[in-house]
C-alpha cells in the first residue's frame, strides 16, 4: 500500500484561483520525491494538501490510512506527515529552541519523560546541539533555524517529511549540507522525503523521482533521469534540466548519452565517445596495414 | 576611467570582533559588468554596501581605507549625489517599496533626487519598457508576483539612470522564469553600455556569460579578480570555496586537462554546444 494516496484532487482558493485541477498521485514509503514546476503550477498547494494544511475542494488525500478531510485528524496526521516551510520563521514561534522542538509532542500530551526523550532524539538527528536549547531561535543563523524547524517536525516522528524550497537563498555549501541531511533522514532514518524546489541541479543530484506540475495538473511523473530526458515536455513547465543534461541532449546525434544528470556523467560519456573513436581509428589503421589491399594508412610493410 | 576604486578598505561592524572586510583593493572600470561571488557571510554585501555608501553613512562601525566613486570619496559625499551616482537593488524587493502603485514607485526616486518634472514621464516609460512592467503601472506593487516585484524594484532604480547599478542577489528569492527575466534585463542594460553594473549572485551559470570581470570574495578578502573564462578554470580553488562554475565550463576544463580539448573555456550553452560538436565531429 502506498503511504500517500491522492485521487481526483482539486483545490480552489477563496479568491477563485484553481490551483489544482484533478491530481492523482501515489507516493510509496521510503521514496525521495521532488515536486517541480513554475510558480502557480500548484506544487506548493499540492504539498500543503498532502500535509493536511489545506483540505481538498474535491477528491481525496489519504496519508497512511488517514483521510485528511476527516474530522479531528490533525494529531493523527501530524504523526504521519510533517511540513517544513520555506521560511523557517513562518513556523518558529517559541522563545526557546527546546520549547520549539517540544511543542508538538506537548500537544500530543506525551508524558514529560517521554517528551524529553523525543526532543533529545529529534534535536540529535537534526544536528541541533543541546547548548542551543536555551537560545532564542530568532538569533540563530538561517541554516540552524531551518534545523530547529526540522527538529520540531521530527519530534512528531512522522513517516513522511515535506520540505518546501530547502535551499532557497543558501550558498552552495549550505545547500549541500541541508540536502545531505535530508538524504540522511531518508536513507538512515527511513523517512519518506518530498521536496518542493526550483533548483534543478539539486533535483538531479538527490531526487529519485520527479513530479512536474503545470497549471494544476501533473505533467510528468517518473524517475528523475527519465523526466529530465523529456526536454520538450519540460519546456511547458518553464523548467530547464541542469546544464549538463541540456548539453548531452544537444549532442545526442553524436553518440553522447542524452540522459546524464551531472557534469561527471556528461564528462564520462563525452570522453567515452572520443576514446572509442580513437580506438576505432587505431583498429581501422591496424586492419588496413595487415590486409594485402591495404592503402592509405599503410606504411608499405605488408 | 575607473568607476570605483577601493583602497585598503577594512570595515568592522560595531559590536563584532572580526572585520567583515579586511585590506580590500578593487578597481572597477566604467561600463564594466562585474560579477561578485563567494560563500554567504564572506563579505559580498558589505563590499557593495561600502561602494554604495551605506557604509559608513548608515552603519556603525570602524572604517579604514577608502572607496572612491568616479574619483570622489564616498565618505565625503552627501546622500543626493550618491543616489544619483549609484542605484542599488536588494534580494527582497519589498524592502524598498513605499508607494501605492507601480508607477508612483518608479516616480518616487526620480522626484526624490530632483529630476526635472518634464522629463519624469520619459524616464518612467523607458525604465518600464526595459524591465517589461509597462502593463503593471496601475497595480499596487505588493499585489504582483515575486518576479514582477523584482522587475519593478529594478525599474525604480534604473529610472534615475545611475552611473553605477548594484544588484545584491537579485534572483535569490524568485522563481526560474523570474530569474531568467532579471538576467535578460541585465543583458539588455549591458548592451546599452551606459551603466557600470555590479551583481552579487550565487547563480554563476546565469551571470558568468555577462561578466567582464568576476570578483571572488572570501572570508573578508577579495581573493581573485579576473575574466570569467580564466577564473572558472581554477576548479580546485573554487571547489575549496564551495563555488560551482557553470557545468559547461567544468566539463571543458576537465576535457582540456588531458588535452582532449584545446581552446578557451565556454561559459554558455551555445558556445559549449558548438565547441562540443566540433570536438565530437572531428573524432568521427
Amino acid at each position: 500500500m502506498s503511504l500517500i494516496e491522492v485521487a481526483g484532487l482539486t483545490y480552489t482558493y477563496a479568491d477563485g484561483t484553481q490551483a489544482l485541477r484533478g491530481v492523482d498521485l501515489e507516493v510509496g514509503e521510503g521514496e525521495f520525491v521532488a515536486f517541480i514546476g513554475q510558480n502557480g503550477s500548484g506544487k506548493t498547494t499540492l504539498s500543503k494538501c498532502l500535509a493536511g494544511l489545506l483540505r481538498p475542494t474535491a477528491g481525496r488525500v489519504v496519508v497512511d490510512g488517514v483521510d485528511t478531510s476527516g474530522k479531528g485528524v490533525t494529531k493523527e496526521l501530524a504523526r504521519r506527515i510533517g511540513y517544513v516551510f520555506q521560511n523557517p520563521d513562518h513556523q518558529l514561534f517559541n522563545s526557546r529552541v527546546a520549547d520549539e522542538i517540544a511543542y508538538g509532542p506537548r500537544n500530543l500530551g506525551l508524558p514529560d519523560e517521554e517528551r524529553e526523550r523525543v526532543v533529545q532524539e529529534a534535536a540529535g538527528v537534526a544536528g541541533v546541539r543541546a547548548e542551543l536549547f536555551d537560545e532564542h531561535p530568532f538569533f540563530l543563523t538561517k541554516g540552524l533555524r531551518q534545523r530547529v524547524a526540522i527538529a520540531s517536525t521530527l519530534a512528531m516522528r512522522p513517516k513522511a517529511i515535506i520540505v518546501d524550497e530547502p535551499t532557497t537563498g543558501q550558498d552552495h555549501r549550505q545547500s549541500v549540507e541541508i540536502m545531505e541531511f535530508l538524504v540522511h533522514l531518508w536513507r538512515i532514518e527511513g523517512h519518506t522525503i518530498v521536496i518542493v524546489t526550483h533548483e534543478m541541479p539539486i533535483v538531479a543530484a538527490y531526487a529519485q523521482r520527479v513530479v512536474a506540475l503545470c497549471q494544476g495538473r501533473i505533467l510528468l511523473d517518473g524517475p528523475t533521469r527519465e523526466v529530465f530526458a523529456q526536454s520538450d515536455a519540460l519546456r511547458q513547465t518553464f523548467v530547464k534540466p541542469p546544464q549538463a543534461t541540456r548539453l548531452a541532449q544537444a549532442w545526442r546525434d553524436l553518440g553522447v548519452a542524452p540522459d546524464v544528470l551531472s557534469v561527471e556523467e556528461l564528462h564520462d560519456s563525452v570522453a567515452g565517445v572520443l576514446a572509442s573513436r580513437v580506438a576505432r581509428a587505431a583498429a581501422e589503421a591496424a586492419a588496413s596495414e595487415r590486409s594485402p589491399e591495404g592503402h592509405g594508412m599503410s606504411r608499405g610493410t605488408a | 576611467m575607473n568607476a570605483v576604486e577601493v583602497r585598503d578598505l577594512t570595515w568592522r561592524y560595531e559590536h563584532t570582533t572580526r572585520p567583515a572586510l579586511e585590506g580590500v583593493n578593487l578597481d572597477i572600470v566604467e561600463r564594466e559588468f562585474v560579477l561578485v561571488v563567494g560563500p554567504n557571510e564572506a563579505g559580498k554585501t558589505t563590499l557593495v554596501a561600502a561602494i554604495k555608501g551605506i557604509i559608513p553613512h548608515s552603519m556603525s562601525g570602524i572604517l579604514k581605507g577608502e572607496v572612491r566613486v568616479f574619483g570622489e570619496r564616498v565618505e565625503d559625499m552627501k546622500a543626493p549625489p550618491l543616489a544619483r551616482q549609484i542605484g542599488m537593488v536588494f534580494a527582497d524587493p519589498e524592502s524598498q517599496f513605499t508607494a501605492l502603485t507601480v508607477e508612483e514607485e518608479i516616480v518616487f526616486g526620480l522626484e526624490n533626487i530632483g529630476w526635472p518634472p518634464a522629463g519624469i514621464e520619459r524616464q518612467v516609460r523607458w525604465a518600464a519598457e526595459v524591465t517589461d512592467v509597462a502593463d503593471l503601472l496601475d497595480k499596487p506593487p505588493y499585489d504582483i508576483s515575486g518576479g514582477q516585484k523584482q522587475r519593478v524594484a529594478i525599474a525604480s532604480v534604473i529610472a534615475m539612470e545611475p552611473r553605477i547599478l548594484i544588484l545584491d542577489e537579485p534572483t535569490s528569492m524568485i522563481d526560474p522564469l523570474g530569474k531568467d527575466q532579471v538576467r535578460d534585463i541585465c543583458a539588455e542594460l549591458k548592451r546599452e553600455r551606459e551603466m557600470t553594473i555590479i551583481v552579487v549572485e550565487h547563480n554563476i551559470e546565469a551571470f558568468a556569460p555577462l561578466a567582464d570581470k568576476v570578483v571572488v570574495v572570501n572570508d573578508g578578502h577579495v581573493e581573485r579578480v579576473g575574466p570569467p573564462a580564466e577564473l572558472f578554470a581554477e576548479i580546485e580553488y573554487l571547489a575549496a570555496r564551495d563555488l560551482a562554475p557553470p557545468q559547461v565550463t567544468t566539463l571543458f576544463e576537465r576535457l582540456r586537462r588531458p588535452g582532449r580539448y584545446v581552446g578557451e573555456l565556454p561559459l554558455t550553452d551555445e558556445a559549449g554546444i558548438a565547441a562540443g560538436r566540433r570536438l565530437l565531429e572531428a573524432a568521427r
